[in-house]
């Protein structure tokens, strides 16, 4: 005979599996394959072999786990090099096809969102370009920036929605030579991440199970167009994104929550450059203090471009205030490159990252003085003209941490 | 114009902004209106405040998504060009606002009104971004954004003494990073070939967004018009 | 063949007075009703008392069941289900598997009284977070608790003494897609409020809305009552998101009132969720080939399009929250004035 409270809690503890023929919002793929049908765009498929996921309405997205075109952040390539680096090492780990264009540019959605100096048919022309090389060189779109994920699903419902929009993006595309082309699903790279979680834990050379994370997930990876994001019952009921939660739980992390979990970092686009009181109200206040108070946390873990820069940078003057701060910040694909046991500096180049990691490398038992020092040989290589830089050839090898 | 029973309408607020013409900021109010995501970002706002609770700006200055989206919906133009002049530049663009259960988008019509703003180039507009040119720059230029080389010291003092270490070494940090796109490049975050470019300039010279800039910084326009036109003549 | 015999499906407050009232007019009704009891989703889900005078649900649904059960003119079927109809008004067959044996009938009408499920909270827009915290709970939950006077924190077993609901869980919401307002969840959050007051004497309950609903006399009686007499707090404001501080609960809103976004610990969160089709509205609709609007209810409006009975088939009724938001008051009513048009189809149609 159960008690009230009994069953209380067991209603409460199914996980849910939400219905997609509940959705309320329209697929977006039945928009796409009208679109095709009628000639107006190029439908490029996501190529095998891919994994399905889950995303909010119970709809499911296709994964692709090679033939990738590698999207590159102009924020993180610029300021966390490591993040960009620890992607391609695991894709490189699995030797999976992929491409590292040069003849990228940046989805310029930083810059629009800090300055509106641009219009729609500019941002999804750009858009468009991209996605077109992608298709003309026969690799699949992989977004490695959060906001150049938000924003080009943005993009994708203006072009789908607006004629004259996509009319106009055509128009400029035909002078360009390329046709248009949107990709059946627009694919961030933690996604990937996300899909390759058990093989990646397969391959660990690191015990991670004596840390916890907090997770701080991007706004603009799971707001905007808040329907395209892998959910999952297994992860908080799928009630939040799955992505980076369920990449650290496959590693053996700790995951802890805190009341600050769906706050913006602050990153501001253009506040982090130019008003940045604000930025740093919300990194230290509200976000990495609250975390160091509620859980004590020895990593934090993001997905995003902008999320890692603000709050790894905005910690010093945290400091300097005497907040409560000094939470390494890590992608989850530099923590993942680490736990397979990519170079702390070749790879994961920590050395760009403000906060201090040194605890957090001890706390794992990894002596970073010696591959410091190894790295230090690699510039003293450089400087001497020995060397023209570090490649993959010094890179790829994993590192044993025994 | 001073508030009497005649012309007080319910709704409308007073002008902080006398000194602006009516016939003016209503036809700012049109444009930004007449945008054709308009419809998909302001549906009807039954003022429940979720934006308002979401909202990280909403925290830290005078500011409300709330408020935004009644003044749109309630055409109060007096009210919009004060949100124009003073609210607009707060906003973090996060869209944690579009929890809106009505599916309205505040932070969609800030951008609207962002781009209103800065295509007629309203003074208030032009000092927010004064300091933002370097980035429009680099964007326009080379088809990437903030660069390496752009984070000197003295202008990031705030991120500490890293950042001298950084400034001081990244030459040849930038060499030792395997990503073959990357590895070396410090004016800009990877290599772009010099066709993509041409292709980007191609864009922002059909899509009218150097007209745009010319707006808000006239001297920044002329520069990017000349070298975008050379290289293209170059092809 | 043509009956005169009349279907009514489902038995809850509806499908009850419906069949009641077919009796009480010398008629002849089938009632079938899934469950075992009878009393529809007030049973299913334990109300304790009603807005209406703060009646006791069981007593109510009791003498109402009661009605049904003693008198004659009603054949009442548990745990049974329609699993097949065919034919037209005046002569509808229909197969109904009844506890276990399949059995066939003839009907000249048929009422349906299939009800609502409440909304689930995982699908709710906001972050509630009702599936990761044990102390935020839904009315119904709440509702279970009040009934037995004990109300406790699930997490600790400890009394709440700060107690916030959170209107509109899944109503008035293009996002879910239920775009309706529920009706009920501003007189019942409100009656719920007023029983804690009582129950805990130092709690402090709040109450945060987008409108307060107080339809007629739930307004002095409920409304102003809770005020005035018990001091619940009404703060004009949803919340957004429910989090984890401590071994309290964490809300976030927006005080309109205010203009200002704030945040303050709760012990017991309280989901007002609203009501959506049942599953067997969902079903029944399918087999009956009834209309249906965009939200799964049972499209009413009949042939005149204000007959709030009438559905797209003649000699097919709805009654209650099949067709779409109800208070008790309209599941009576509308019960009430389906038998009449049902007893009229098929008196009509023989004589």
């Amino acid at each position: 005979m159960t008690t009230t409270i009994e069953e209380i809690l067991e209603r409460k503890s199914h996980a849910v599996m939400r219905d997609p023929k509940l959705a309320h919002t329209h697929d977006i793929h039945e928009s796409l394959l009208e679109l095709e049908a009628k000639g107006e765009i190029i439908l490029q498929r996501v190529p095998e072999p891919y994994a399905e996921v889950m995303t909010k309405y119970g709809r499911t997205k296709k994964i692709p786990f090679e033939h990738t075109w590698h999207h590159k952040s102009c924020g993180q390539c610029g300021h966390i090099p490591g993040y960009t680096s620890s992607i391609f090492w695991l894709n490189r780990q699995f030797k999976f096809d992929y491409l590292d264009p040069t003849d990228q540019t940046s989805c310029t959605g930083w810059n629009y969102y800090a300055s509106a100096t641009s219009n729609k048919s500019a941002q999804a022309t750009v858009m468009a370009r991209n996605f077109a090389t992608a298709y003309q060189a026969g690799y699949y779109p992989l977004i490695h920036c959060g906001t150049s994920f938000g924003h080009y699903k943005e993009m994708r419902e203006l072009i789908v929605h607006h004629k004259e929009v996509r009319d106009d993006v055509r128009r400029i595309l035909d002078k360009l030579g390329k046709p248009l082309v949107i990709p059946e699903e627009i694919v961030h790279y933690s996604e990937w991440v996300h899909v390759m979680r058990n093989r990646f834990a397969e391959r660990k050379v690191l015990d991670l199970s004596s840390i916890t994370a907090t997770v701080h997930p991007a706004c603009h990876y799971h707001k905007v167009v808040a329907e395209d994001a892998i959910y999952d019952p297994d992860i908080y009921g799928g009630q939040r994104m799955a992505t980076v939660t369920a990449t650290l739980k496959a590693l053996g992390i700790n995951v802890a929550d805190y009341s600050t979990w769906f706050d913006c970092c602050g990153f501001g686009f253009r506040h982090i450059l130019v008003e940045r009181d604000f930025t740093r109200s919300f990194a230290v206040q509200r976000k990495i203090e609250t975390m160091k108070k509620e859980v004590n946390s020895d990593l934090v873990v993001t997905h995003d471009t902008g999320c890692v820069t603000t709050l790894d940078k905005s910690q010093f003057s945290g400091r300097a205030h005497n907040y409560k701060v000094g939470i390494p910040v890590l992608s989850d694909a530099q923590v993942t490159a680490l736990a397979l046991g990519a170079h702390p500096f070749r790879v994961v180049q920590f050395h760009w990252h403000s906060t201090d990691w040194r605890p957090f490398l001890e706390k794992l038992g990894i002596d970073w003085q010696k591959y410091w020092d190894e790295f230090q040989g690699d510039l003293e290589a450089i400087r001497a003209g020995t060397k023209s830089g570090v490649t993959w050839a010094d890179a790829d090898q994993p590192v044993s941490y025994r | 114009m001073p508030t009497t029973i005649e012309n007080w309408n319910p709704g409308k607020s007073e002008s902080r902004h006398p000194e602006v013409a009516y016939e003016v900021k209503e036809r700012l109010f049109r444009e930004a209106r007449s945008d054709s995501r308009y419809h998909e970002y302001l549906y009807g706002c039954y003022e429940c405040g979720i934006c308002v609770s979401a909202c990280p700006s909403a925290r830290f200055y005078e500011y409300s998504p709330r408020v935004i989206a009644q003044a749109m919906a309630r055409e109060d133009v007096e009210r919009v060009y004060d949100i124009i002049a003073e609210d607009i530049w707060n906003c973090a663009q996060c869209f944690s606002c579009v929890r809106c259960p009505r599916q309205n988008n505040p932070g969609g019509l800030v951008t609207l009104l962002r781009e209103v703003a800065v295509r007629n180039g309203l003074q208030e507009t032009k000092d927010v971004l004064q300091g933002y040119s370097r980035v429009i720059y680099k964007v326009m230029l080379k088809g990437n954004q903030v660069s390496p080389d752009m984070l000197q010291p003295d202008l990031f003092n705030d991120w500490g003494p890293w950042v001298q270490q950084f400034s001081a070494n990244m030459p040849i940090w930038k060499k030792a990073i395997p990503v073959d796109s990357i590895r070396g490049v410090t004016d800009a975050a990877w290599k772009v070939d010099r066709k993509t470019l041409l292709e980007l300039y191609t864009i922002w010279f059909e899509t009218g967004s150097l007209e745009i800039i010319k707006e808000v910084d006239e001297g920044l326009h002329d520069l990017l018009v000349d070298i975008m036109q050379e290289e293209l003549e170059e092809g | 063949m043509s009956s005169e015999k009349i279907l009514i499906i489902g038995g809850g407050p509806a499908g009850l007075e419906a069949a009641r009232s077919i009796a009480d007019l010398g008629g002849d009704a089938v009632l079938v009703e899934k469950r075992e009891r009878l009393g529809g989703t007030p049973d299913s889900e334990g109300y304790a008392k009603l807005t209406h005078h703060w009646l006791d649900a069981s007593e109510v649904l009791g003498k109402l069941a009661a009605a049904v059960t003693s008198g004659k003119g009603v054949d009442v079927k548990t745990k049974s289900e329609v699993k097949k109809i065919s034919g037209s008004a005046g002569s509808f067959k229909v197969e109904i598997d009844a506890s276990g044996k399949a059995e066939s009938l003839e009907v000249g009408a048929v009422v349906v009284a299939t009800g609502f499920q409440h909304f689930d909270p995982g699908r709710a827009t906001q972050y509630y977070n009702y599936y990761s915290f044990p102390d935020v709970i839904t009315l119904t939950d709440l509702e279970k608790m009040l009934k037995e006077n004990k109300v406790v924190r699930p997490s600790d077993g400890q009394t709440p003494k700060k107690i916030a609901f959170i209107q509109c869980v899944g109503s008035r919401d293009r996002q879910v897609g239920n775009e309706y307002c529920s009706k009920v969840c501003c007189g019942v959050a409100s009656k719920q409020a007023v029983e804690l007051r009582e129950q805990i004497s130092d709690s402090k309950v709040f109450i945060f809305y987008i409108d307060m609903r107080m339809y007629g006399y739930w307004e002095p009686q409920i409304y102003w009552q809770a005020q005035e007499k018990y001091n619940v707090n009404y703060v004009k404001g949803v919340i957004s998101e429910v989090l984890q501080k401590g071994n309290q609960l964490l809300i976030r809103g927006e005080d309109t009132t205010m203009s200002r976004p704030m945040e303050v610990t709760m012990d017991l969160v309280v989901l007002s969720v609203g009501m959506e089709p049942s599953a067997g509205t969902r079903s029944v609709a399918q087999l009956l080939g009834v209309q249906q609007n965009k939200y799964g209810f049972i499209e009413a409006g009949g042939a005149t399009g204000i007959d709030p009975v009438g559905t797209s088939q003649a000699g097919i009724f709805v009654a209650g929250a099949a067709s779409g938001p109800s208070d008790l008051d309209d599941s009576f009513a509308q019960g009430g004035l389906a038998a009449a048009r049902a007893l009229a189809s098929v008196r009509r149609v023989i004589a």
